[in-house]
C-alpha cells in the first residue's frame, strides 16, 4: 500500500535527521552553567582563542542557566544526545559515576596538570582513586556585615559567636533594620541551616553515615533560628526569601548581616558601591567550632563522547593559569589553580582574603547517593520550623524520612 | 463496502500523528512508570505497581493531590464566574469598546511564566508593589509577607490564576454571544422580560455549549498549570502550595526518582481522561434532551 511506502520514507528522512546529530568529526560540545550575565560572552571568547590555536576543532557551548542544569543534561543523557564535555553541581558527580556516564581522566592527567590544582578543591572530584571531574568554580561562604549599620549601633567588630549574633543583631534591630539576614526559601536553604548546625559540632552525617538532624546539636541549631525569628531579628517572612532577595536586602541596608558566597562583592560592586560592608568568618558555636560551606563545580567528559582526544585539548585549555583568572575574577569565584591564588588579585583582596581564612573549616555536601532528596528533606524541615513548627517534632520526622534514604 | 471503510481512513492521517505525538510518550511513560529506572531514564528490572504503591504511601503527593483538584475547581469556577459578565460587557455596543477588548485580552499575550515573575515582584514583603500600594491606601500598615506562608500564597495564585485564565474564557463566550441572534431579545423586551430574565431564559441557555468547552478546556489547562506555582513559590514553603506537576517536577528533576514522576504524570493522564469523559458525556445528553 501506499501507506506502507509512505512510512519508509519517514522513518528513512527520521534516520538521517538522527544521523546528522551525530557528532562531526573534530567538534566538541560543551554543556556550562551560566553562572552570571558574563558566562556567555566569556566562553565565546575561549571558543574564538581555542580555534585558532587548534585548527581542525570546532568548539560548540551550550550555555544553560543553573536551574534547569540537571534537567537537561538528565534528558540529553537519556536521549543519548549529550554534550562530549559538562560542567555539573560536583555534588551530582556519584550518580554520574555510579551509572557509568562518566569518563575517568586519569590517563590525560600528567603531574604538571593536576599540579596546578589546589587539593581541597580537587579531592570532592577524586572518586575511588580516579579523578572523574576538574573543578571549574569554587566558592566558599562567609558573613557579611554592613559597617555602616554596625557603626549606627555601636557595635565595634563584627560578632565571633552565634551568642556575640544575636546581641548585635538585637541592636541593630533598635536601630530599625533587619539584624540577621535569614535565608528560607530555594536553593540552600538546607545550607543556610547548616552554619548553626555545624558550629554545634554537629555533621550533617554522624560516622555510622545515619542523619544529623537527630542530634541535640541539630535541635539546638534549629532553636536558636527560630528563637531569632521570634524575637523578631530577622528579616520578616523568611519562607519568602530566597539567597537573592536576601542580598537584594543586605545591598539595599536594610540587613545587618547574612552569610553568603563571594559574589556578593561584585554585585554590590555594580549595584551599590557605595554600601559599606565587611566580611567576616562565620561565627562559632560554645565549643569554638564552625563551619562554612565549600562548593565546587567540575568539568567532566562523558563516556560516550565521540571526540575525547580533542575534548582533552579544551580542558587542558581552560585549566591553564591565564584562562582560569579570567573566568574566575569575571564570575567573582575563588581560585582553584595554585598559580592564579598568587596573583596580586587575590592576594590583595580583603573580602577573599576572609574566603580563604574559612577554608580549613569547609565542608562539601557529602558524597552520597541520594543526597539531593535529604537536602530536600532538610530543606522542608526547617520551612516548616520557621513557620513556627516545633523544632524538636520536625527534626525527629525528618531525620527519620532521610535515615530512610541513606539507608537504601 | 467502501463507503464503511472512508471515514476510517480519512481519519488514519490524524491518528497516525496522535499515535506519534500522544500514544508514543503515554507508552514511554507506563514504561518508566513500571520499571526500577536511574536518574537518567535508563531502564532496570520491571518493578510493577511499585512506583504508585510509593505515591501513595507519601502524604506530600496525597497533599498536592488534593490541592491540584481545590486549583483546578477554584481557577476555572473563578474564571467562569467573572468572564461571562465581562464577555457580555464587551458584547455590548459602546465608546472604546475595541480598546476594552484589546486591555481584557492582554494577560494572553504575555507569557505565563513573565506574568509570574511579575507577580512574584509586586508580592515581596519589603519592596512588593502590592504592600506599598496597599500601605499608601491605609489598608494596612505593616507589610504583608504574602508568599512566605501557603495561607497567603495559595489564594493570591489562584486570583493570578484566574486572571491569566479569563482572556481565553472570555473569547470563547464571546463567541457565543455573538452567535445569538437579536431578535430574541427584542422579542422578549416587547413581552416586557427585564434584564435578569433575558439573561435566564436566552443568554444563559443558548451559551451553555461555550461554557461547557470552556470548562473542558480550561480544566486541562489549569490542572497542567505548571509556571505560576512555581516561579510564586516553587510549591513551598515546605510543600504546601505543591500541586501535582509541581510535585512531579521536583521528584523527576530535584530528587531524580523518574519511575515515581512518570507514576504521577500517569495518575493526572487518568484523572483527565476519566474527568473529560464523564463531563463530556454528561454534557451531550443534556444537549439531546
Amino acid at each position: 500500500m501506499n501507506l506502507a511506502k509512505w512510512t519508509a520514507g519517514l522513518m528513512a528522512g527520521m534516520g538521517m535527521l538522527a544521523f546528522a546529530a551525530q557528532a562531526e568529526a573534530g567538534e566538541v560540545r560543551v554543556t556550562v552553567a551560566e553562572y552570571s550575565a558574563k558566562t556567555g560572552p566569556y566562553f565565546e571568547q575561549v571558543k574564538k582563542e581555542f580555534e585558532a590555536k587548534n585548527p581542525g576543532i570546532t568548539v560548540k557551548f551550550e550555555v544553560v542557566p543553573w536551574d534547569v542544569l540537571l534537567q537537561k543534561l538528565t534528558t540529553d543523557i537519556t536521549a543519548g544526545t549529550n554534550a562530549d564535555l559538562s560542567i555539573i553541581g560536583t555534588r551530582w558527580l556519584i550518580d554520574f559515576v555510579q551509572q557509568d556516564v562518566a569518563e575517568p581522566l586519569d590517563s590525560y592527567i600528567t603531574p604538571e596538570f593536576k599540579g596546578r590544582f589546589i587539593d581541597t578543591f580537587l579531592s570532592p572530584s577524586i572518586m575511588g582513586g580516579k579523578t572523574y571531574g576538574l573543578p571549574i568554580a569554587a566558592s566558599a561562604r562567609a558573613m557579611y556585615y554592613n559597617k555602616e549599620l554596625f557603626e549606627k549601633a555601636g557595635i565595634a567588630k563584627p560578632p565571633a559567636t552565634w551568642t556575640e549574633l544575636q546581641e548585635d543583631a538585637r541592636k541593630i534591630k533598635a536601630q530599625g533594620a533587619f539584624g540577621f539576614g535569614l535565608q528560607g526559601k530555594e536553593i540552600e536553604t538546607d545550607v543556610y541551616y547548616y552554619y548553626a548546625m555545624w558550629s554545634q559540632g554537629t555533621e550533617i552525617l554522624n560516622k555510622d553515615g545515619t542523619s544529623g538532624l537527630g542530634t541535640p546539636g541539630a535541635l539546638e541549631a534549629a532553636k536558636l533560628y527560630k528563637s531569632m525569628i521570634d524575637e523578631g531579628l530577622t528579616e520578616p517572612g523568611v519562607t519568602s526569601n530566597n539567597r537573592e532577595d536576601v542580598q537584594n536586602l543586605f545591598k539595599q541596608g536594610k540587613v545587618g548581616m547574612m552569610i553568603t558566597a563571594p559574589f556578593l562583592s561584585n554585585q554590590i560592586k555594580e549595584e551599590a558601591p557605595s554600601l559599606k560592608y565587611g566580611v567576616a568568618a562565620i561565627p562559632a558555636g560554645p565549643t569554638g567550632a564552625r563551619g562554612t560551606y565549600g562548593v565546587t563545580d567540575s568539568m567532566i567528559m562523558f563516556k560516550n563522547s565521540k571526540n575525547k582526544d580533542e575534548a582533552w585539548k579544551l580542558m587542558d585549555f581552560l585549566f591553564t593559569t591565564e584562562q582560569r583568572a579570567k573566568f574566575t575574577q569575571g564570575e567573582g569565584f575563588l581560585p582553584v589553580n595554585k598559580e592564579e591564588a598568587k596573583m596580586d588579585y587575590y592576594v590583595n583582596n580583603a573580602d577573599l582574603a576572609a574566603f580563604t581564612a574559612l577554608l580549613p573549616d569547609a565542608r562539601f555536601a557529602p558524597v552520597i547517593p541520594g543526597w539531593e532528596e535529604v537536602a530536600q528533606i532538610t530543606s522542608d524541615a526547617m520551612q516548616k520550623i520557621y513557620l513556627g513548627g516545633d523544632p524538636e517534632a520536625g527534626l525527629k520526622d525528618a531525620a527519620a524520612k532521610a535515615n530512610a534514604v541513606l539507608k537504601k | 463496502m467502501q463507503n464503511r471503510f472512508l471515514p476510517y481512513l480519512l481519519t488514519l492521517p490524524s491518528l497516525f500523528l496522535a499515535a506519534v505525538v500522544i500514544f508514543w510518550p503515554v507508552w514511554d511513560l507506563i514504561q518508566i512508570a513500571t520499571h526500577d529506572v536511574n536518574r537518567f531514564g535508563q531502564l532496570r528490572e520491571f518493578s510493577g505497581l511499585a512506583n504508585f504503591a510509593a505515591l501513595t504511601a507519601d502524604p506530600d503527593f496525597v497533599a498536592a493531590l488534593w490541592r491540584t483538584g481545590l486549583w483546578t475547581v477554584l481557577v476555572v469556577g473563578g474564571a467562569l464566574l467573572l468572564s461571562i459578565p465581562v464577555a457580555m460587557i464587551l458584547n455590548t455596543d459602546f465608546y472604546g469598546r475595541g480598546l476594552a477588548r484589546v486591555i481584557v485580552m492582554l494577560p494572553w499575550a504575555v507569557s505565563l511564566t513573565m506574568t509570574a515573575v511579575v507577580w512574584r515582584w509586586a508580592l515581596s514583603g519589603e519592596s512588593g508593589m502590592l504592600n506599598s500600594a496597599l500601605i499608601g491606601l491605609g489598608l494596612i500598615d505593616h507589610n504583608i509577607q504574602w508568599l512566605a506562608q501557603a495561607g497567603t500564597a495559595f489564594p493570591m495564585q489562584v486570583l493570578i490564576g484566574i486572571l491569566v485564565t479569563v482572556p481565553f474564557t472570555t473569547t470563547i463566550f464571546l463567541g457565543g454571544l455573538s452567535s445569538i441572534p437579536d431578535d430574541l431579545y427584542e422579542a422578549a423586551a416587547l413581552e416586557g422580560a427585564t434584564p435578569l430574565q433575558q439573561f435566564r431564559e436566552i443568554t444563559f441557555p443558548l451559551l451553555k455549549p461555550f461554557i461547557n468547552i470552556a470548562i473542558v478546556l480550561n480544566t486541562i489547562y489549569v490542572f497542567n498549570s505548571f509556571p505560576i506555582i512555581w516561579v510564586m513559590t516553587q510549591g513551598g514553603p515546605a510543600n504546601s502550595t505543591d500541586i501535582l506537576v509541581t510535585h512531579l517536577y521536583k521528584l523527576a528533576f530535584r530528587i531524580g526518582k523518574l519511575g515515581e514522576a512518570s507514576a504521577v504524570s500517569l495518575v493526572m493522564f487518568a484523572i483527565l481522561l476519566i474527568f473529560t469523559m464523564i463531563y463530556v458525556r454528561l454534557a451531550m445528553r443534556e444537549q439531546r434532551a
